[in-house]
């Protein structure tokens, strides 16, 4: 049956409808409100597991689903789940807003859904648009001063100019294929390989990804948009917007499988001034979010590096790294937001005590943060050392080495909130935390831990999708 | 032996902070578990069979050649046997500890779980966690329960070591992947003969990532910060087993897989190996800080061990390992007569504490028994070892060799004089109130006497064990 093929994005369409009904109401209900939404997201998440093993194509060979992107819908719904479980208290947005907020949020998760699904050019840029319009929407929703605004506009001229960059980069591939069709192109792109015009456009189509994944040069968003939106707002971007981009990016990426030099070599470019960028200048960052945003533009030239392998072990690395970095960078955030309990902006210095405050967001953070930083046994460090290794295998030496280097480069100011949440001390009353936020604090170190040593039954999955892509 | 101290955590993790005697019995037991299973693959391996004894072996990850290898061999079972003393006296010692008992004892055995692991494995990748998983809970040891400057000294710490790590992941990926095997196992991956440019990269890369642990100079600075600030116990067990990790990946990766950049880089290992032993003599001399005294002359005694495996001869690698064995328990008594000591008096001044034999005369003894051995005074494990070595370095780098010695001599006259200004002279009233040491607080350090002594008697039952595994190591060469 097709129909149910397109299961999972038509559940999520229905989400988006009785959202916006619930938006309609003219008195605010914002605990009934959530109540909805995170029900609903729930029995998503289900809804994708259930549709893991679909095969199949639709719409007139557009849009295919496979293991690939039902993996990454799964991570999606889990994203957007996740998300929910933390948005019970919204202080940073106004309380009529609240089910806009959701709706938005579906919307987003339904366009990366279909996103990660599609295989024709213009099909992925329909819905990268639907899903950019929705977090364009969602990044001012903040209350309060202006930074608010800022962020927002800052983030949609980025999108839109780095939306232009991939529009001329498609017209580029089109007219030189004659076809949108990946499949299509894939089979026309090795008699282009004399031409620059392939390796051109290639790479500006990529840009609409860079910019989501913020990888250098289209990062410049990130520390104000994350700085300025609502706490739950920067972590679904943080989150599950990376993943899908990263999804893409490799769609993307192995059309220029048999570019060879010139077009790897942009990469590894792009990727090294990513990590070192990121990872210089967030050590002055006082704010966490910014310093998460730096620490967001490091990671991205971490995940390009298995990007720009262009074979099996190596795209099967950056899914696990993908994967790996929603946990981890959601467990860091969940922190933020538990911290910062009124929806303020929190500077690093301000974690203080939290290990009086309470023991076990501690906990979570202390393993969020190595994780991030590629500490062992946590999955950054498992992930990172696999993405190292495909590189290396690649005979990419010298990408390694920097990458390695950057390793200890970040953990200077990883260390520093280590420290601020663990060894000063500050008189502040302790975090209550509710049974269900305790159990999720636990089933993210569970899973932060587990997956770090007992990588095997991820990395098999990834595998598995990278076949079906290459 | 792995799993004790992982099990101990796990119940630790349950157990609530009140309950400071059961978490410090639980503490005890897996280390005691670890340390009774450590001597038994200490004495059970059989050296008419050489080779690696007490295999497990599964896969791991497939995508990229990775299995869970672990097994014991003449060239680590002495290095295990130290782990399981020193974790087993750290706990001993640090038996009055007030402060977050619970979270002490759990990073203290993660910490001992990297070790334990390092030591066993042979597959690289683990290696790798291990080696990782033992210096991260350092940072945290050190800041949370240190004393002098630790804030400065675990960010350092912390930061040379991952800087070395750095330079450990493109050197053993690049073994990796020019391999052509798609495997992490260390004994295929040493029958590979790589190119001879590809081992004087990696090699490099190698020794000088897992040197910065073996504080090898000029990489050697955090080492005596890294002692001084951490607690009594995290300074034995990070100058007596961790900093013995570093010159242990040396052997067992860098030397092991690369054979050729090992006898290309050769003499510059040497090389800084004896200016190594000389800086740290010399500018021990100097300090007045108990444990900065003792924190140099680690860096002198490592650099010892790094000239002993420098030579690539039999005698020159089983000193080697030997001295890695001795000095682990000697420092591990030093770090801990001081700790006790610093404890009741609160200084480690030598010239505040003189005359201190006259009010504490056991623990006073037990910090003149590690500074003979220090020595290297005849009837003590490390007089064999250091002999060793330096017969060996002398017939390869005689230049070099003979430096060493001229800088031990003077050592043994720095320790001496350390003993003499610290306990021979007036007493400090200020002091006359403190008991002296407990038996039960005594128990650790007896071990640790018991254990230099024997081995200093019978070094036989060492060097026969090591023997089994380094007389194979040198014809892989």
């Amino acid at each position: 049956m097709s129909v149910l093929q397109f299961g999972v994005e038509l559940y999520y369409l229905v989400m988006a409808l009785v959202l916006f009904f619930l938006t309609l109401r003219r008195e605010p209900q914002a605990a009934q409100d959530h109540r909805i939404a995170f029900t609903l997201s729930t029995v998503g998440v289900v809804v994708a597991l259930l549709c893991l093993t679909q095969q199949g194509e639709l719409f007139f060979r557009s849009y295919r689903v496979d293991l690939f992107s039902q993996i990454f819908k799964l991570a999606l719904a889990l994203g957007l789940f996740l998300v929910l479980a933390i948005s019970r208290n919204l202080p940073s947005i106004e309380e009529r807003n609240h089910a806009e907020f959701y709706l938005f949020l579906t919307t987003c998760t339904v366009g990366m859904m279909m996103l990660v699904s599609a295989v024709e050019l213009l099909t992925i840029y329909v819905a990268l648009e639907l899903s950019s319009y929705s977090l364009y929407i969602l990044v001012p929703l903040r209350r309060g001063d202006d930074i608010d605004v800022e962020a927002g506009v800052k983030y949609l001229f980025f999108g839109a100019v780095s939306s232009c960059f991939m529009l001329f980069g498609l017209s580029y591939i089109f007219g030189a294929t004659h076809s949108t069709y990946l499949s299509d192109i894939m089979a026309r792109m090795p008699e282009l390989v004399a031409s620059p015009i392939g390796v051109v456009g290639l790479i500006l189509a990529m840009a609409g990804f860079f910019f989501k994944l913020s990888i250098f040069p289209f990062h410049f968003w990130a520390p104000d948009v994350y700085q300025g939106g609502a706490h739950q707002v920067v972590t679904f971007i943080a989150t599950a917007s990376k993943a899908a981009a990263v999804a893409l990016l490799i769609r993307l990426a192995v059309l220029g499988a048999q570019y060879g030099y010139h077009f790897t070599q942009i990469l590894v470019f792009l990727s090294i001034i990513s990590m070192t960028l990121g990872n210089l200048v967030a050590i002055i960052q006082k704010d966490f979010k910014r310093m998460l945003a730096y620490s967001s533009i490091a990671h991205a030239g971490y995940v390009l590096i298995g990007i720009l392998t262009l074979q099996e072990t190596g795209l099967a690395s950056s899914i696990y790294y993908a994967l790996a970095y929603l946990v981890m960078n959601f467990t860091v955030f969940m922190v933020l937001t538990q911290v910062a309990q009124d929806g303020r902006d929190l500077k690093i210095a301000e974690l203080a005590g939290l290990y009086h405050r309470s023991p076990l967001l501690s906990m979570s953070l202390i393993l969020g943060i190595f994780a991030l930083a590629g500490v062992p046994p946590s999955i950054g460090f498992t992930g990172k050392l696999f993405l190292f290794t495909s590189a290396m295998n690649q005979g990419y030496f010298w990408l390694v080495l920097i990458g390695a280097v950057n390793g200890t480069l970040s953990l200077y100011f990883y260390l520093r909130v280590v420290y601020a949440a663990y060894f000063v001390d500050a008189k502040l009353p302790p975090i209550y935390l509710s049974p269900p936020m305790r159990a999720l604090n636990y089933a993210l170190c569970a899973t932060i831990l587990y997956f770090g040593v007992a990588p095997n039954s991820i990395m098999e999955l990834a595998r598995a999708a990278v076949r079906a892509v290459l | 032996m792995l799993l004790s101290p992982v099990v101990g955590i796990a119940i630790l993790l349950c157990l609530k902070e009140e309950q400071r005697f059961l978490i410090r019995a639980v503490a005890l037991v897996a280390a005691g578990i670890s340390f009774a299973l450590s001597i038994y693959t200490f004495a059970g391996y059989d050296k008419q069979l050489g080779g690696i004894q007490f295999v497990e072996k599964y896969p791991w990850v497939e995508a990229f050649g990775i299995s869970y290898f672990v097994g014991v061999e003449g060239m680590n079972a002495p290095l295990l046997l130290l782990t399981g003393i020193v974790i087993f006296t750290g706990v001993l010692t640090m038996w009055e500890l007030q402060t977050r008992v619970k979270e002490y004892f759990i990073f203290q055995l993660a910490l001992v779980t990297g070790v334990f692991g390092v030591f066993m494995s042979y597959d690289l990748f683990f290696f790798f966690l291990f080696y990782e998983i033992a210096v991260v809970p350092m940072y945290v040891l050190i800041l949370v329960w240190g004393s002098t400057r630790r804030i400065y000294a675990a960010m350092k710490l912390t930061l040379y070591l991952m800087a070395g790590s750095g330079l450990i992941i493109p050197g053993m990926l690049l073994l990796y992947s020019s391999s052509g095997l798609f495997t992490f196992d260390m004994l295929k991956l040493h029958g590979v003969p790589f190119s001879p440019w590809i081992q004087n990269i990696a090699f490099v890369l190698l020794f000088l990532g897992f040197g910065v642990l073996a504080a090898v100079w000029p990489f050697h600075t955090w080492s005596p910060v890294g002692h001084v600030a951490a607690p009594t116990a995290v300074s034995m067990l990070h100058a007596g087993v961790l900093m013995k990790l570093g010159s242990f990946a040396i052997l067992r990766v860098a030397m092991y897989l690369c054979p050729l950049g090992f006898q290309y880089w050769a003499q510059f290992m040497a090389l800084l190996a004896a200016i190594g032993i000389v800086y740290g003599v010399f500018v021990g001399l100097a300090q007045t800080d108990l444990k900065y005294v003792i924190g140099y002359s680690s860096v002198s005694h490592m650099g010892i061990v790094s000239l002993g495996l420098a030579t690539g001869t039999v005698d020159g690698l089983n000193g080697a390992v030997f001295q890695m064995f001795a000095h682990g328990v000697m420092t591990a008594l030093f770090f801990s007569a001081v700790g006790f000591i610093y404890d009741r008096t609160h200084t480690r001044e030598i010239h505040e504490l003189g005359g201190f034999s006259r009010i504490m005369p056991v623990a006073s003894a037990f910090f003149i028994t590690a500074a003979l051995c220090g020595a290297g005074v005849p009837g003590m494990a490390s007089f064999w070892a250091e002999l060793l070595v330096m017969v060996a370095a002398v017939k390869v780098f005689p230049l070099r060799g003979l430096l060493a010695i001229a800088a031990l001599v003077v050592g043994a006259l720095f320790a001496l004089r350390v003993v003499q200004t610290t306990f021979y002279n007036e007493p400090n009233p200020k002091f006359e109130h403190f008991e002296d040491v407990s038996p039960f607080l005594g128990l650790p350090r007896m071990i640790l006497i018991g254990f230099l002594v024997f081995f200093g008697i019978f070094p036989q039952y060492m060097l026969g064990l090591i023997k089994t595994s380094i007389v194979p190591f040198i014809q892989g060469l």
